[in-house]
């Protein structure tokens, strides 16, 4: 069915030898750590680089003058207004679509399945297109309507899907169909809007960190994190559901309600980045993947998932921003180029290994 | 008179001194900005540039919705030495923002949205994190270049225009010319209508007069413009099907020049020639949305005075 | 359902239903001519049918507007459910549509291209651009899925379409965030519609596309014997290589000038087969003319309510067939396995 290493491939044996559980232990500990450095060295940059000349022990006393006191107004408006908030964001909403994305392919036992394929980061940007043409809302608002419309598409899927309990399948296809509806009311709307708003939109549908602050981090943060708690207890159940339905409830998993849970926070996570930056193109898709693919047969991708999504985001961002002479791209334009070079190398890697599908 | 003042402050012990010059504007939006004295270094919304320059203040950067060369209002200026920190609707570069340090920003405030020019809600530029650099005010849009012109003088004059200099002044001097004109062309064909259209591929969009500013001015100097039947929720357009075309039939047709391409789609329509005036020839520019200074105002009346004497104003009844 | 039935009479039944489905599209045609968002008079329509003379305002928008649209309706209509047929034999997957293959990226990017660097702006510029672009983006679909020893399977055409439809949408989004001229222009074509399409982009596509019915209907009987799945058509000595091949030329030509023609058109391609398969079981010598048939009526059908629901303006009929097509997608992946091909 997948494409990609199955991480479960080796747990039965490997829990019979406990050399080989220490290899793989070890093998998520250096992935773990070599991408939490990589994320820091992205964030230093992403501190420095800018148009505004600031230098690195400037910048550095900007980040402690809440505790030194030693204001400079200029600089501190540069670094606390306007960067540290930026990275913040970009570096949170990357690792929730990363940890959304990996839940759905996870739960759903699809590579394909992340939220922007079926559905629910399309209906998050219908109602905010909406509420951009139709309402003019923004800020705080145009949120709350991306938020609403996520869930909102997220429960009507799950309805639409329910037959005598939901398979991942017709999940996957209903959420396809919906996609492809809310696509065409979204092109809809772009012919009856001002290209004023339509401009908007399609600022917001690609995915942006511009003019974030540090009131939207800290929304961000506190939503997000709400969720990330809630997910603690519920993490090891999605690796049972992995394994298959059967086995699932042969190893005595309530597989409704376990798949519900879980699917509603990945929702909720998607939702929430979402109404942040708007959908950035192919984070939730690739982290998952990217994730497994570093960890070969060690377990537990969710933590190494969220870094990934946090680094490509960051990652993205920096080239958005400062590698293209004269124009600053939303960060959604460089994630998903990412994306379909990911997609390529994924295809190219299932045919060395000689994997079908 | 600013002595006594001066003395009494002292003597209350207040340590601050107000500023010799303290300059304070009310802008459209309502907003009252105080700084210590008038703003020298201006960055503005390319609209708002394109009425400042000719009346001799000169941002030193602006932003501008779309790349240069494609903004009408821009047309024709002289742009050198102005630094460029925006080429897209939203995307204000602000670290570029931040390090040019200006005292005031200059956009126009649209009353619909509550919004300044490219900081509309959700632009992808937060105006709450521009206005950390400098306070940002200007004109409000409303039913009148005239008006808006003469709040952008007022504005200019505080900032230290000279709004006595020949040039200025003999701009403003054609216009009302022009405007002068228009009015008598006008008047003396009493039966003669215009309709002001947008055209696309899919459908045919008739403006309402009220929604743009230039048109009311058209109409206000007592051109009949149609008033279309049945506008969208905001009074902008009526969306007419290529096969309802000529549900209007106008003496000339006025055509929305912001795009090039816009007449030429409109011409590749088997029902376009069903609108009378289209068939006859009898189509013009509308200068929509886009005039922002006297020259360019008058020059597009003297142009549309001009097909106005030469049309025929029976010709929708043939 | 109907295999218990012999296999005369089961061939006859199945043979009324095309006579009675080419009616009914007939109908769908002649009511296409009538109604729009303009009333004519019902005696004005059947006098400008039969003098070819006539003139008028009305018959302006007869001859002119609905004409070549009703007629540009049959052709893509038929282009697209035998592209969408074709393809869900040829990839067994259930979802193969030209917007998940790449098909609409690839024409959009196009598209976006020649208005943003060669300023065009007429509906017959973009008809060729669309539809290299289709071609381009078929070819590398395809390309890349073929990577590898087993070839071009379902799973990695769908990765392969998604990636190259990520790649060509991120470029297309950046040219339209930094130019709002191309963004206006592109707005109206991305949405999907058969208004504004005149007798060059009819005459334009109509060789390529009835080119694109004919190698489709041939491949008829060599995707039964693929369905049997690649190693038994091997097994029988079908020269899996060769039919796939052709159907993919099939294939680009029917969504590339279908899309080409009308923009993306969401839905038509993916549920005519699956509703054509329903009624004619798994043949594809029989799924391919239903298809055919049911597609152009569901089209021209859903342009009919576009054009009368939204007065005095028109609603595009790509907004109509995702309206109409979405519910009917649901239920079949309610009531039907998809993934039995």
């Amino acid at each position: 069915m997948t494409a990609m290493p199955d991480p479960h491939e080796f747990i039965d044996i490997g829990a019979e030898v406990a050399g080989i559980r220490e290899t793989l232990a070890r093998r998520r500990w250096l992935v773990v750590s070599g991408l939490a450095l990589v994320l820091l060295a992205l964030f230093a940059t992403a501190m420095i680089l800018g148009d505004y000349p600031v230098t690195l022990p400037r910048i550095v006393a900007s980040l402690l003058s809440p505790l030194t006191g030693e204001a400079q107004r200029g600089i501190d408006f540069i670094v606390l207004g306007v960067r540290l908030p930026r990275a913040l964001v970009a570096v949170m909403a990357g690792a929730a679509f990363g940890i959304s994305g990996t839940l759905f392919q996870t739960v759903l036992r699809n590579p394909l399945a992340s939220p922007d394929i079926i559905g629910i980061t399309a209906g998050a940007s219908t109602a905010a297109v909406a509420a951009i043409v139709l309402l003019q809302w923004g800020g705080g608002m145009l949120a709350l309507a991306a938020l609403v419309g996520g869930l909102g598409t997220a429960g009507a899927i799950y309805a639409l899907a329910w037959h005598r309990g939901v398979s991942p399948y017709r999940v996957v296809l209903v959420g396809i169909g919906i996609a492809a509806v809310m696509t065409a009311i979204m092109s809809y709307m772009f012919t009856r809007a001002r290209l004023i708003e339509v401009q908007q939109a399609l600022t917001w549908l690609t995915g942006s960190l511009n003019g974030m602050q540090m009131k939207d981090a800290t929304q961000l943060a506190i939503g997000a994190g709400i969720v990330g708690l809630l997910l603690i207890p519920l993490s090891r159940a999605a690796g049972t559901l992995e394994l298959g339905d059967d086995m699932a409830r042969a190893l005595g998993s309530r597989v409704e309600r376990a798949r519900f849970l879980l699917l509603g926070l990945a929702v909720c996570l998607c939702a929430i980045a979402t109404a942040a930056t708007g959908p950035i193109a192919f984070v939730a898709l690739m982290a998952g993947p990217i994730a497994r693919l570093l960890l070969g047969p060690a377990t537990g991708s969710l933590v190494p998932a969220a870094l990934t999504g946090a680094l490509v985001t960051l990652g993205a961002d920096i080239v958005a921003q400062h590698f293209i002479a004269g124009v600053q791209l939303p960060v959604g334009v460089i994630t998903g180029g990412i994306g379909a070079c990911f997609l390529i190398l994924m295809l190219i890697a299932a045919n060395r290994s000689g994997r079908t599908s | 008179m600013r002595k006594p003042l001066l003395t009494a402050l002292l003597a209350f012990g207040l340590s601050t001194v107000p500023a010799l010059a303290e300059w304070t504007y009310i802008d459209g939006g309502g907003k009252t900005i105080t700084l210590p004295e008038a703003p020298k270094r201006i960055v503005a919304h390319a609209n708002a540039a394109a009425a400042l320059i000719p009346l001799g203040i000169r941002p030193v950067a602006i932003y501008v919705d779309s790349p240069v060369a494609d903004d009408m209002s821009l047309k024709g200026l002289d742009l050198t030495g102005i630094e460029i920190i925006g080429e897209a609707w939203g995307e204000i570069d602000i670290e570029k923002l931040a390090a040019i340090d200006p005292d005031l920003i200059v956009a126009e405030f649209w009353p619909l949205e509550k919004a300044y020019s490219g900081m509309e809600a959700s632009a992808a530029a937060d105006a709450t994190l521009i206005e950390g650099i400098a306070p940002v005010g200007g004109p409000a849009q409303g039913d009148s270049i005239v008006t808006l012109i003469a709040d952008y003088e007022a504005l200019a004059a505080s900032l230290g225009a000279d709004l006595g200099k020949p040039e200025i002044a003999a701009a403003k001097v054609r216009f009302e010319a022009a405007r002068d004109a228009f009015k008598t062309g006008v008047a003396a064909k009493p039966d003669f209508q215009a309709l002001a259209v947008w055209a696309g591929t899919d459908a045919l969009y008739v403006a309402s007069p009220d929604g743009s500013s230039e048109l009311s001015d058209f109409k206000a100097w007592g051109l009949d413009i149609v008033t279309p039947e049945t506008a969208d929720d905001r009074g902008y357009w009526e969306t007419l099907s290529w096969e309802n075309a000529d549900k209007y039939q106008p003496d000339l047709v006025m055509v929305d020049d912001r795009s090039a391409t816009t007449i030429d789609t409109a011409k590749a329509q088997p029902t376009w020639t069903t609108i009378k005036a289209a068939a006859a020839g009898a189509v013009t520019n509308w200068p929509a949305f886009w005039m922002r200074n006297y020259k360019v105002y008058a020059e597009q009346l003297e142009h549309l005075t001009g097909v106005i004497a030469a049309t025929d104003e029976h010709l929708s009844e043939r | 359902m109907s295999q218990a039935l012999p296999h005369l009479s089961r061939s006859r039944y199945l043979a009324a239903g095309i006579v009675l489905l080419a009616l009914l599209l007939l109908a769908i045609a002649l009511l296409s001519l009538a109604v729009g968002a303009r009333a004519i008079p019902l005696g004005e329509v059947i006098d400008t049918l039969l003098n070819p003379e006539a003139t008028g305002t009305n018959a302006t928008i007869m001859r002119d507007l609905r004409l070549p649209r009703t007629l540009l309706g049959l052709v893509v209509g038929a282009a697209l459910g035998l592209s969408g047929a074709i393809m869900q034999g040829v990839t067994r997957n259930p979802l193969a549509d030209p917007g998940l293959l790449g098909i609409h990226a690839g024409a959009a990017l196009f598209v976006v291209l020649g208005i943003a660097l060669l300023g065009l702006a007429s509906l017959t510029a973009y008809v060729w651009l669309g539809f290299l672009g289709a071609a381009m983006a078929t070819i590398i679909v395809y390309a890349v899925a073929s990577l590898g020893r087993e070839g071009a399977t379902p799973v990695k055409l769908a990765l392969a379409g998604a990636a190259v439809t990520a790649a060509f949408s991120s470029v297309t989004s950046g040219i339209l965030l930094t130019n709002a001229v191309t963004l206006d222009a592109f707005r109206f074509w991305q949405v999907g519609s058969l208004a504004g399409r005149g007798n060059d982009i009819l005459f334009g596509v109509t060789p390529f596309l009835a080119l694109g019915i004919v190698l489709a209907l041939i491949t008829g009987r060599l995707l039964d014997a693929m369905a049997l799945g690649d190693d038994i058509a091997r097994g029988h000595g079908q020269r899996v290589m060769l039919s796939r091949a052709l159907a993919a030329v099939a294939w680009i030509i029917l969504s590339g000038g279908a899309t080409a023609a009308l923009g993306p058109i969401a839905f038509v391609g993916l549920i005519v087969p699956h509703a054509a398969r329903a009624i004619t079981g798994p043949s594809y010598r029989w799924i391919l003319p239903y298809s055919a048939l049911l597609a152009p009526i569901l089209l021209l059908g859903a342009d009919i309510v576009g054009r009368v629901v939204a007065p005095p303006g028109e609603l595009q009929v790509g907004i109509v067939t995702a309206a109409i097509g979405a519910p009917l997608f649901v239920l079949l992946v309610r009531r039907r396995r998809l993934a039995e091909l």
